[in-house]
């Protein structure tokens, strides 16, 4: 970062419940089982065996931060992301009227899944005659930006990024690199995915998803158990921040990205070595040393093949050098739905985390021991690794508040 | 590529002589929809149709791939890339639907009779696909991002692509986007009641609605001392980007064209330029009412009283609108024109609007009618994308005069 970017403000909705304090007990509990939910089959799309629970909102309520007019006029994510986006602002100590050159950067890997399933069902079934205004204005990937763009008066930029498990990372990084180079004074970034019916039986159709919880970097694991939500973050100029008395969460130190071009369009490719040194290069143009990095915030998610593309890259990138603590969240909040984002940013300023749940077995091929409870100091610099299935590879280093 | 044909050559002959790609097409039955024009890309050449793994992409990816592959030739890249290259070259996508049309034959299947659908045809549905295809296909390993912010798509990732350039992130970007045709916006947008029933008339007093395209279009963009150093001729400079966004209407621009004006101004100032020093636009310019009312305002915003004498060219007038990668082929023509120096025309049976019909349809932009207009002596220029959401992006490219003179 040309210069130093603060995080002020965490907005986060999941199965947790709404709100940064709801998600720091849920990783220091570290009991996904509380979360799980059963995902609805009446409609006939999973199969008859398979993954049958996921991270889903159930009742949560966001009535504190969606007027019934609002929230008749969107689709679930976009209500996801209004919610975040509000909760993000409140955290950051911004007023009304604080908006207005703010930029928005959101990232999603399947986009409104279900007003696009009601569109297709209409186009395809019914004919598209039946097709309906809204569902078609809330299919598109930017309808959530959209949304908080108009709710919240923020008419800098509106980005969406699309790239699978990777889009989180990036969104943010170039959120923050738009900011670091004074192009806007403020953004709001971050991630929104909503779990249907359908798009989780297509994920276990795909193989993608774990028979009952996640165990990341365990020699048993499945697949990953898929998850919705919503978490934004306000990013901001450090003296403009603190001038406003703006209470930092975190740094932003550094972020990258690269891509393994041996990745089939759906799986994790074997280019970890490129990988490796592509987060090597990242680091040393920001001026950061491999060696200073403290604690690692994994994107591994209990997938086959992505934990073991994760563990040689992080190999790879430290090379004969120990491995600091890796917390793998993706083990209690799910993979998507911003739970892993939410917990990257409450790990960097501190949070405790509980030891790593449905790991028992260590996998001898991948060499890595998630966080076992064990009493730790305060991070310093953390780094947030996300491996995309198609290719896509993104990192985000923070630092600690008072680093 | 669009509907013009599979490269720069057919488009830039095509869209000088203001020949329409909109008409009847066959990717699809519409039969049951609202309008029946589009402008339908044709079969691939065959040396394409040899690229390994062709049959596997969808028709998105195709676009994705053989545009990235006629800019990288076409910029004096070898393949595969250098190994000094290794991590330096990133793409920067856009993409609105990707692989939809191929999902589509999925769902119908799926949603009727859950064990006949055919789970490869959603391979390539997500947005990302497209521009993963083409990184895959070229072996890049620097980063690949992909931006859906539906019709801004494409100028918001060769915004990305100028930043990661200019940064030294990378030492080359492909930038661009791709997308096809399909039900699923073909079918919302007539339910908006967006869709000209004839092809679109951007501007024109008769306007009534967009016509939906397909194509894709890549740049190569590098610094220029690079460029030079290994002997390649630059096209053009990419000299600034902007954004914004109107945050007004889902659907619906901000009628005062304030947006889409802050997004215009940011990429001057971006681009170190004076509106004065620009010599043409290439608008958004759909043909809705609303769409080219709001961008007239901008202009006006923008350029004030010279917003009436600027000329301006709409390439959706002739290849209909790309969606995800409309922001990315309106930047190739724009380059076309600065290199060509004349501005490419879009003709039409009607007449635009005049002085005294300005009161109901306040349009009257200096559009190039039905010949090109000689510009040689153009050094920059603007496009401009007005997306769903209101999200607005602007590009600046300026001509790229060599010491010696030689454009």
């Amino acid at each position: 970062m040309s210069r130093p970017i603060l995080l002020t403000g965490l907005g986060t909705v999941g199965a947790y419940g709404c709100g940064a304090e709801s998600l720091r007990r849920t990783l220091a509990a570290a009991d996904p089982a509380s979360q799980l939910a059963e995902v609805d089959r009446s409609a006939g799309y999973h199969r008859t065996h398979g993954a049958r629970r996921a991270f889903l909102l159930g009742s949560t309520r966001l009535g504190e931060w969606l007027t019934a007019g609002e929230a008749r006029r969107m689709s679930p994510p976009s209500k996801l992301a209004v919610a975040a986006a509000r909760m993000a602002l409140r955290c950051a100590g911004l007023a009304d009227g604080e908006f207005e050159a703010t930029s928005v950067s959101l990232a999603t890997a399947f986009g409104p899944s279900s007003a696009s399933e009601a569109l297709l069902k209409q186009i395809l079934c019914e004919g598209p005659e039946s097709t309906s205004p809204f569902y078609f204005t809330e299919s598109v990937a930017n309808a959530p930006a959209a949304q908080i763009a108009i709710l919240c008066r923020a008419r800098g930029p509106s980005v969406t990024v699309c790239q699978r498990e990777a889009g989180q990372l990036i969104a943010l990084g170039q959120a923050a690199g738009d900011v670091a180079a004074g192009k806007v004074p403020r953004a709001l970034a971050g991630v929104v995915e909503e779990m249907t019916p359908l798009l989780h039986a297509l994920l276990d159709r795909f193989g993608a998803l774990a028979e009952e919880v996640a165990r990341p970097f365990d020699r048993r694991r499945d697949g990953f158990v898929a998850a919705e939500g919503a978490t934004l973050v306000v990013l901001e100029p450090e003296e403009t921040a603190l001038a406003r008395g703006g209470r930092p969460l975190a740094r932003v130190l550094a972020w990258g990205s690269a891509f393994d071009p041996t990745a089939p369009r759906t799986g994790w490719g074997s280019g970890p070595g490129q990988l490796g040194r592509a987060l090597r290069r990242s680091l040393e143009r920001a001026g950061l040393e491999i060696g200073a990095i403290d604690r690692i915030v994994s994107g591994a998610s209990g997938s086959v093949d992505g934990d073991r593309l994760e563990a040689a890259f992080l190999r790879a990138a430290w090379g004969d050098r120990p491995l600091p603590p890796v917390l793998v969240p993706k083990a209690t909040v799910g993979e998507y739905g911003g739970g892993f984002l939410g917990a990257a940013v409450l790990a960097a300023a501190g949070a405790p985390f509980g030891p790593t749940p449905g790991f028992a077995e260590p996998d001898p091929e991948l060499g890595i021991i998630p966080y076992d409870g064990a009493a730790l100091p305060p991070p310093s610099i953390v780094l947030v690794t996300s491996l995309a299935a198609g290719g896509a590879a993104a990192w985000l280093v923070l630092g600690a508040p008072g680093s | 590529m669009s509907g013009l044909g599979w490269g720069v050559e057919p488009l830039w002959e095509g869209l000088r002589a203001g020949r329409s790609a909109i008409g009847p097409f066959d990717r699809f039955d519409h039969r049951l929809h609202r309008t029946h024009v589009a402008a339908e890309a044709g079969e691939a050449p065959e040396d394409l149709a040899r690229i390994p793994g062709w049959d596997r992409l969808s028709v998105a990816d195709r676009f994705a791939v053989a545009a990235a592959v006629e800019a990288v030739r076409q910029a004096g890249l070898t393949l595969p890339f250098d190994e000094r290259l290794a991590g330096e070259v990133g793409v920067f996508f856009g993409s609105s639907t990707g692989g939809m049309w191929e999902a589509e034959g999925f769902f119908g299947s799926f949603l009727n009779a859950r064990r006949r659908a055919r789970l490869r045809r959603l391979a390539s549905h997500q947005v990302n696909a497209p521009g993963d295809a083409l990184a895959r296909h070229l072996g890049v390993t620097g980063p690949v991002s992909t931006v859906s912010s539906a019709c801004a798509s494409g100028a918001l990732a060769l915004g990305a692509a100028l930043d990661a350039v200019r940064s030294g992130t990378v030492e080359v970007a492909l930038a661009g986007g791709s997308d096809s045709l399909c039900q699923l916006t073909y079918a919302g947008f007539n339910a908006l009641r967006s869709v000209d029933e004839s092809p679109c008339r951007p501007f024109r007093a008769g306007r009534a609605g967009l016509s939906i395209g397909e194509g894709a279009a890549v740049l190569v963009l590098e610094p220029l001392q690079r460029a030079l150093d290994r002997g390649a001729a630059p096209l053009a400079l990419l000299a600034g980007a902007g954004a914004s966004c109107d945050a007004h209407h889902m659907t619906a621009p901000d009628p005062s064209g304030a947006g889409a004006a802050a997004a215009l101004e940011a990429a001057l100032r971006d681009a170190g330029l004076d509106p004065a020093e620009i010599d043409f636009v290439n608008a958004h310019g759909t043909g809705t009412p609303l769409n080219d009312a709001a961008e007239w305002n901008a202009l006006q915003r923008v350029f004030g009283a010279r917003a009436a004498e600027l000329p301006v060219t709409a390439t959706k007038a002739l290849l209909g609108h790309l969606l995800g990668s409309a922001g990315a082929i309106e930047a190739v023509a724009t380059v076309l024109c600065l290199r060509h120096g004349e501005l490419h025309p879009v003709p039409s049976g009607e007449p635009p609007v005049s002085g005294e019909t300005a009161e109901t349809d306040p349009v009257p932009v200096a559009l190039v009618l039905d010949r090109p207009l000689p510009l040689p002596s153009a050094r920059a220029a603007v496009s401009t994308s007005l997306a769903f959401g209101g999200s607005n992006a602007a590009l600046v490219f300026s001509r790229w005069i060599a010491s010696n003179g030689a454009a």
